[in-house]
């Protein structure tokens, strides 16, 4: 049991750590909303919007979201295959790297080294040190599976096993490149063909990051925090092969009208079209299991953030496959629509379970409940409220960015200089920022509650102890 | 037997990878194998050592999170941008620098479309030329001295042929010259269509056609409004020249002596191209065109606006 | 201390366990469907259209 209680500390380890980058890129986010409208706010060289919106980007994707994770792939892991994990040390020292490697990501990205790849900018050596830590990860995941002591794998590993081997594949072939230095390398690939390559990988950061191991997460926890088990296996299945079959086929949807050839783009566009089935399949599934018992929803404080969280995954994967059809692409790509979509993503989807998973987790680890629902709650609607108004808001002023770059007038000239279109933008982006603090309010109220269950358990601990 | 599948994780994980890669082959790895992935204009040429050094700070500074630079076939677009972007432009773009996000305008073919001094003073202040940009001053690069050493290394590592003295010369420049000397060559392979020869105002060759507006007061305060946005930046708010030339003195392309109204209204409309000749003067180039995004009217309105400035 | 282990079980449900709801196959299914539609009109060597054409023809209206 105690092999248990260490790798415990490692779990909370990586969840406590990525709550910290979380807190950094958040505040991060908000300076550089406020550089958006105010540029004053800019101090160069180091603090530019140009340098930031990469450290911000970065710093969440990498610190919270593959810190939290690795984190709670461990915990599900080790209770679904009935064993501790394989290999404890290695566990314990890929945290230690994870951290390292993180603060030496965001200060070389502030350093302005990148290799200005969207979600792939860290330089080379930092590469080599992701991929490092993505191996440690890779065989504790696979040996700690092979050694199981359940023959029965359930859906949660095969995305977990899904994230590990696509993540590998797309991190290693895109950050392929030419080093001139230490802290400069150039792409591999060149011009169309490097777009090609940055874009397959990056729409799949996002699925193979942002979306299968966050399913993962929520395949688990709803059923364990509520006591209802999955609706249909049968959907959990054929959701999980055409999710991983398709989304592969879909990163030239961040390439349309470009000189990428046409029929790679129309491939993308059919392939990301289609992502709505299995996206869906999973909606569906959460959805109908919690159908079979509403009264969870106030019973249960947790079945809310899941419900909510996957209502998000819902609507991003429909607003996302629309925006890769040509018409809408040509209105709103380009525009404040995009980072308005991805922030439905991030803060409603993937924030929202991942909290809602750490709330589960903590008490667990140590113990005890929960230090306060209630705290949990204002939690709650802060972080709707603000990524609601955050992410309408950007929609807002997407389509008129979009609606203002096309007007013309009766003679065929343009309407608005692009000074005019951009003008327009700052009373909504003032908004966004308003939206960002109310989201960080939440995410404080949450990190307060965190910590207070953490506190009150190492209590119960020195007690019995 | 396909629920076996879920008690065999090394099975599990080879199906899973095959299923991975079948897509990624189908559109990253076969297209990269065909000839439609690596074009290039015949005219594109690697960048020199200067561009490179401007491009590898364009990097760094992460100008691509604001800027574009690609430009799109759409109809506006093009009229916005200028010619929509071709594949075989980006040859030596290592990694592509295309962007997500136009917080700022697309530079696909900002190459030669204002003059480099219109780029010095934009960079380290822009708000002294557009005073509602959001756009960060950049007045450091002019302190900052390349190091040649390292961008003849970066030369090196991307095989791009360059001169010893070349490299030599660049210790005497700054980032900033690094900067505009990249610039300057974005999107320049197109070749530009060159502006048509006269007659843009709706007049034939030799015969004038006078302002519509000349001389209407609606048409002056309408045209001291385009002025300032449009114009004063490069010309002065009192048009008494900056960047561009005066244009309250008594000289026309570098020549004394005025020019009819319609010949005001081309080079405002097509703007100014290297050795055109325009009503027999020679342009020496730098001034944008201004035709896709001013009606006619507006720029008529501008012509009398300057008229009335010069009070003739 | 006890670890609360999981029982595969708990996690699956019996009774529904095999059932597609009938609106998600029509999903599935017209996705594909429309995919292959899509497909056919849109790729220069099926169906003739390409984008710099439909630039040209926008152009030439």
């Amino acid at each position: 049991m105690s092999d248990y209680q260490y790798d415990n500390q490692t779990v909370k380890g990586f969840i406590v750590s990525s709550i910290f980058w979380g807190v950094v890129g958040i505040l991060v986010g908000l300076l550089i909303s406020v550089q958006m409208w105010k540029p004053e706010m800019n101090f160069p060289p180091l603090f530019t919007f140009g340098r930031l919106r990469t450290v911000h980007t970065n710093i969440l994707a990498f610190g919270l979201g593959v810190g939290a994770i690795f984190g709670l792939s461990y915990y599900i892991l080790m209770r679904l295959v009935k064993r501790p994990l394989l290999f404890p040390k290695l566990a314990r020292v890929q945290l230690y790297l994870f951290n390292v490697g993180i603060l030496l990501g965001g200060v070389t990205l502030l350093l302005g080294m990148t290799q200005s790849l969207e979600y792939a900018e860290f330089e080379w050596p930092i590469d080599i040190a992701i991929v490092i830590l993505w191996v440690m990860f890779a065989v504790n995941v696979f040996g700690t599976i092979i050694k199981r002591r359940e023959e029965q794998m359930y859906i949660s590993l095969w995305y977990i096993i899904a994230t590990v081997i696509a993540v590998a594949v797309l991190y290693i072939v895109n950050n392929l490149s030419i080093p001139a230095s230490l802290t400069k390398s150039y792409h591999l690939f060149a011009g169309v063909n490097s777009a090609n390559v940055e874009w397959w990988y990056g729409h799949n950061a996002v699925g193979f990051v942002f979306t299968t191991p966050i399913l993962a997460m929520f395949y688990y926890f709803l059923p364990k925090s509520t006591g209802i088990p999955i609706f249909s296996h049968r959907l959990s299945i054929i959701a999980f092969w055409s999710l991983v079959f398709a989304y592969l086929w879909t990163g030239a949807h961040h390439l349309i009208y470009t000189p990428l050839p046409d029929w790679i783009q129309t491939l993308g566009i059919v392939f990301t079209l289609f992502l709505i089935a299995p996206s869906w399949g999973s909606v569906i599934n959460g959805y109908y299991t919690v159908g079979s018992d509403w009264s969870k929803m106030q019973t249960n404080y947790l079945t809310k953030f899941f419900l909510m969280g996957i209502t998000f995954y819902g609507l991003q994967t429909v607003q996302g496959p629309t925006q890769g059809l040509r018409v809408v692409s040509q209105l709103i790509h380009y525009t404040d629509w995009v980072p308005g979509h991805v922030h439905m993503g991030t803060m409603g989807w993937v924030t929202m379970t991942t909290a809602a998973s750490i709330y589960y987790v903590i008490p667990k680890i140590y113990n005890t409940e929960i230090y306060s629902e209630k705290v949990a709650n204002i939690h709650f609607w802060f972080v709707l409220i603000g990524q609601l108004l955050f992410s309408i808001t950007m929609w807002i002023t997407g389509i008129q960015q979009g609606a203002l770059w096309k007007a013309v007038n009766p003679d065929g000239s343009l309407k608005y200089t692009f000074l005019e279109t951009l003008t327009r933008n700052y009373p909504f982006w003032q908004m966004r920022t308003v939206a960002g603090l109310i989201f960080t309010v939440g995410m404080l109220f949450f990190i307060y509650n965190v910590y207070m269950t953490m506190r009150k358990g190492k209590a119960l601990a020195s007690t019995t102890a | 037997m396909a629920g076996d599948l879920y008690r065999k994780p090394i099975m599990f994980a080879v199906v899973a990878t095959v299923v991975i890669l079948i897509g990624t082959v189908a559109t990253m790895f076969y297209p990269m194998l065909t000839a439609e992935m690596h074009p290039k204009l015949e005219n594109l040429k690697p960048f020199t050592a200067l561009q490179l050094a401007g491009r590898d700070i364009y990097q760094r500074e992460g100008c691509v999170n604001c800027h574009t630079q690609t430009v799109r076939p759409l109809k506006t677009e093009v009229l916005r941008y200028g010619e929509y972007s071709k594949a075989g432009e980006f040859a030596y773009d290592r990694p592509f620098l295309w962007g997500s996000k136009r917080t700022g305008p697309d530079l696909a073919r900002v190459g030669g479309k204002y003059p480099d001094a219109w780029h010095y003073r934009h960079m380290e202040n822009p708000q002294s030329m557009f005073a509602q940009s959001n756009m960060p001053a950049y007045a450091f690069l002019k302190e900052a001295k390349l190091d040649a050493a390292e961008t003849e290394a970066h030369m090196k590592a991307l095989s791009f042929p360059y001169q010893k003295e070349e490299i030599d010369a660049l210790g005497a420049k700054t980032e900033m010259d690094a900067v505009v000397a990249y610039l300057q060559v974005i999107g320049t392979a197109v070749k530009k269509a060159v502006a048509p020869a006269e007659a843009q105002a709706g007049g034939i060759k030799g015969s004038h056609i006078p302002n519509p507006l000349a001389g209407k007061a609606e048409a002056i305060a309408r045209g001291k409004e385009l002025y300032s946005r449009d114009c004063a930046s490069c010309h002065g708010a009192d048009a008494k020249g900056s960047i561009g030339p005066s244009l309250v003195d008594d000289e026309f392309l570098y020549i004394k002596g005025d020019l009819p109204d319609d010949d005001y209204f081309e080079v405002v409309n097509n703007g100014t191209t290297e050795g055109f000749i325009e009503d027999g003067r020679a342009e020496k180039g730098g001034m944008p065109p201004f035709k896709d995004s001013l009606q006619k009217d507006d720029i008529w309105s501008i012509v009398s606006y300057l008229r009335s400035l010069k009070g003739r | 201390m006890e670890e609360d282990l999981d029982n595969i079980e708990a996690f699956e449900a019996k009774d529904t366990g095999r059932k597609l709801p009938v609106g998600w196959l029509i999903l599935f299914w017209g996705l594909i469907i429309w995919g292959v539609y899509y497909l056919v009109s849109y790729t220069p060597s099926i169906s003739g259209w390409s984008q710099s054409k439909a630039y040209e023809d926008s152009v030439r209206k």
